[in-house]
């Protein structure tokens, strides 16, 4: 009998191995290990944007582009992870919506009284009148579509893969009229005005309009905080994506909820597609080349998290840009691609994602 | 404690819900055939039956989440059957679901506010303090996500949510499914405290013979259709129903 006790221990030893490997996949799959890895690869783009020649400044300019257009890709993914969390399907038609808004404010601002331009900004006051407009038309529009489309699809019963085809037939069908109303050209807010870039503390050269995206980009992404947390139709929604069928038996009439979030994501994709316009050009499809981008932030940061969709979209802007120190330009999409899939492989439900239900 | 925060009983006699003739299903699948069920103001109802009686698919009827193919559900003598249940709840009937009955990404505290979505904003504080009353464990809670908390304070947190819109009728659905006795016991206390208030429950129960010892009245499902009807003693009496669905 004694002999049992070390026989006994010997046939355990494999138990404790497999419970360590569970335990590193435990490790593997925890947030903080994801968090680690994309600083890693981040870390890694900057090490060689070094070794190819790229100064310090140039890097720290970089970054801060990689921050404006970051800002950029939030607003789109902000809109698409809530139409996602509310509705449950991928809106391929967001795209089309930022790009609508680009438009809609290039075609506002003629018609508004041209204001002194507000240096060191390359605009006026007329081009922020055009911003407040442009954003509910495009969500009344992104309404509108839901009305005469999701919401008939709803009413059946459809399948989410019906829904998810029928927001790329309205991608197609919104570009469609985009390039029907302003043609094909490309065209700019201000054609020609320049805007000398500023010279910032530690060399770094940014144009004054790169920081306003960047600081509207961040009041906007504030003011969603307030809504989603502290009011009313905020936590409707949340409770609306959350369990529909227990929203509407608590009282939540969740097709006014959903139109809420059509405005909202619609706005949002519009103030995206503004900033976008505002720095570089408008052209029809320039949202449709977005859309990539923002469906990697929205992944990443935990599909139907906000918050998780502007860090997400944060990284994936500093990545593209700081990428182009050593890679040719025409790569960073692809950067997005691949902090996407780092993030698929190592936790599925993203940053921010749920792990338990 | 009891407190008594609900609406005094009155016209004792009227059902507060009834139902007649109705027929139920998911798609083209009938689940219900004719069934006819009521409740009375500060009555406990318990619907006992097996699995697959249809119990819960009459509950979600009842509750507008499925529609009727035919028969009449009215409440208070208003007609409900084909409206929404956010049109049904603010009639004065509030619903508990079986499974998924919080909102795990949410709050205790915003859970309970989800539950006074229909009232004026200045009014939830009050009604939350008067669930916290109920149920003090909550309030140690309140800022805890639902989903991180163990079934029978979900249990709590989806009863204290259902009665922030002061019922008159409150639909449980198995309130007592997956949890240790121990808890069973206290929830079956918690729905005498709040029905001693004045509040009046239909309930679904598998602990069939706990729920008709407190029940008025109770129906027995079986098949889709009303096997039994009667007192809730009447029916622990009756020896079919005992063999049959008491478990002998």
């Amino acid at each position: 009998m004694p002999d049992n006790q070390p026989h006994q221990s010997q046939p355990q030893l494999p138990a404790d191995e497999r419970r360590l490997g569970e335990r590193v996949r435990g490790v593997i799959r925890t947030r903080g290990f994801l968090m680690a890895t994309l600083v890693a690869i981040l870390v890694a783009m900057y090490l060689a944007g070094l070794a190819t020649g790229a100064s310090a400044q140039r890097l720290l300019a970089l970054t801060a582009w990689g921050l404006m257009l970051g800002g950029i890709i939030a607003l789109g993914s902000i809109g698409l992870t809530l139409i996602y969390g509310v509705m449950k399907f991928p809106n391929f038609s967001h795209g089309a919506l930022v790009t609508l808004g680009a438009y809609v404010a290039y075609t506002l601002i003629p018609l508004l009284p041209t204001g002194e331009v507000l240096r060191p900004l390359s605009f006026g006051y007329e081009f922020l009148i055009a911003l407040v407009l442009a954003m509910p038309v495009v969500g009344v529009v992104a309404m509108a579509i839901d009305r005469v489309v999701y919401r008939r699809l709803r009413n059946t019963g459809a399948h989410l893969v019906l829904f998810a085809m029928a927001s790329l037939a309205m991608a197609f069908f919104v570009q469609s009229m985009i390039y029907l109303i302003w043609g094909p050209d490309f065209h700019f807010y201000y054609p020609g005005r320049p805007n000398p870039a500023l010279y910032l503390p530690f060399g770094i050269r940014v144009r004054a309009d790169q920081l306003f995206i960047l600081l509207l980009a961040l009041v906007l992404v504030a003011m969603m905080y307030v809504l989603l947390e502290w009011t009313r139709m905020g936590k409707a929604m949340r409770a609306t994506a959350d369990n529909p069928h227990l929203a509407q038996i608590r009282g939540i009439n969740t097709e006014r909820v959903i139109a809420w979030t059509w405005v909202l994501g619609g706005g949002l994709a519009a103030a995206g597609g503004i900033m976008y316009g505002l720095s570089s050009q408008l052209r029809p499809e320039m949202g449709f080349w977005l859309l990539l981008p923002m469906f990697a932030a929205t992944i990443m940061g935990g599909i139907g998290n906000p918050y998780g969709a502007l860090s997400a979209a944060l990284m994936i802007g500093i990545a593209h840009q700081v990428s182009t120190s050593f890679l040719d330009p025409t790569y960073g999409p692809a950067v997005a691609f691949v902090l996407m899939v780092v993030t698929l492989l190592i936790r599925p439900q993203g940053l921010l994602g749920r792990t338990e239900r | 404690m009891i407190l008594r925060f609900w609406k005094p009983i009155s016209e004792a006699s009227m059902p507060l819900l009834k139902a007649e003739g109705v027929s139920a299903g998911y798609g083209d699948m009938e689940i219900l055939h004719d069934v006819h069920l009521s409740v009375e103001a500060g009555e406990i109802v318990s619907l006992i039956g097996p699995n697959g009686a249809g119990k819960s698919t009459l509950m979600k009827t009842i509750f507008g989440l499925l529609h009727p193919k035919s028969g009449t559900i009215t409440y208070r003598d208003q007609p409900i059957h084909g409206r929404k249940p956010h049109e049904i709840v603010g009639l004065g009937m509030c619903y508990v679901p079986q499974v998924a009955n919080v909102f795990v990404t949410l709050t205790v505290e915003e859970n309970l506010d989800m539950g006074g979505y229909l009232l004026n904003e200045r009014e939830i504080p009050k009604r939350r303090e008067r669930v916290y009353a109920l149920f003090p464990k909550l309030y140690e809670r309140r800022r805890q996500r639902t989903g991180k908390m163990s079934g029978g304070e979900r249990q709590m947190v989806a009863m204290g949510s259902a009665l922030m819109l002061d019922p008159d009728l409150l639909l449980l659905d198995e309130p007592s499914a997956g949890l240790s006795p121990k808890l069973v016991d206290e929830i079956f206390d918690n729905i005498r405290r709040i029905n001693a208030a004045g509040l009046a429950v239909l309930m679904v129960e598998q602990n069939a013979r706990k729920s008709l010892q407190m029940a008025s009245r109770g129906y027995v499902l079986a098949n889709g259709e009303n096997r039994y009807d009667g007192t809730g003693q009447e029916l622990l009496d009756d020896p079919d129903v005992a063999r049959l669905y008491l478990g002998g």
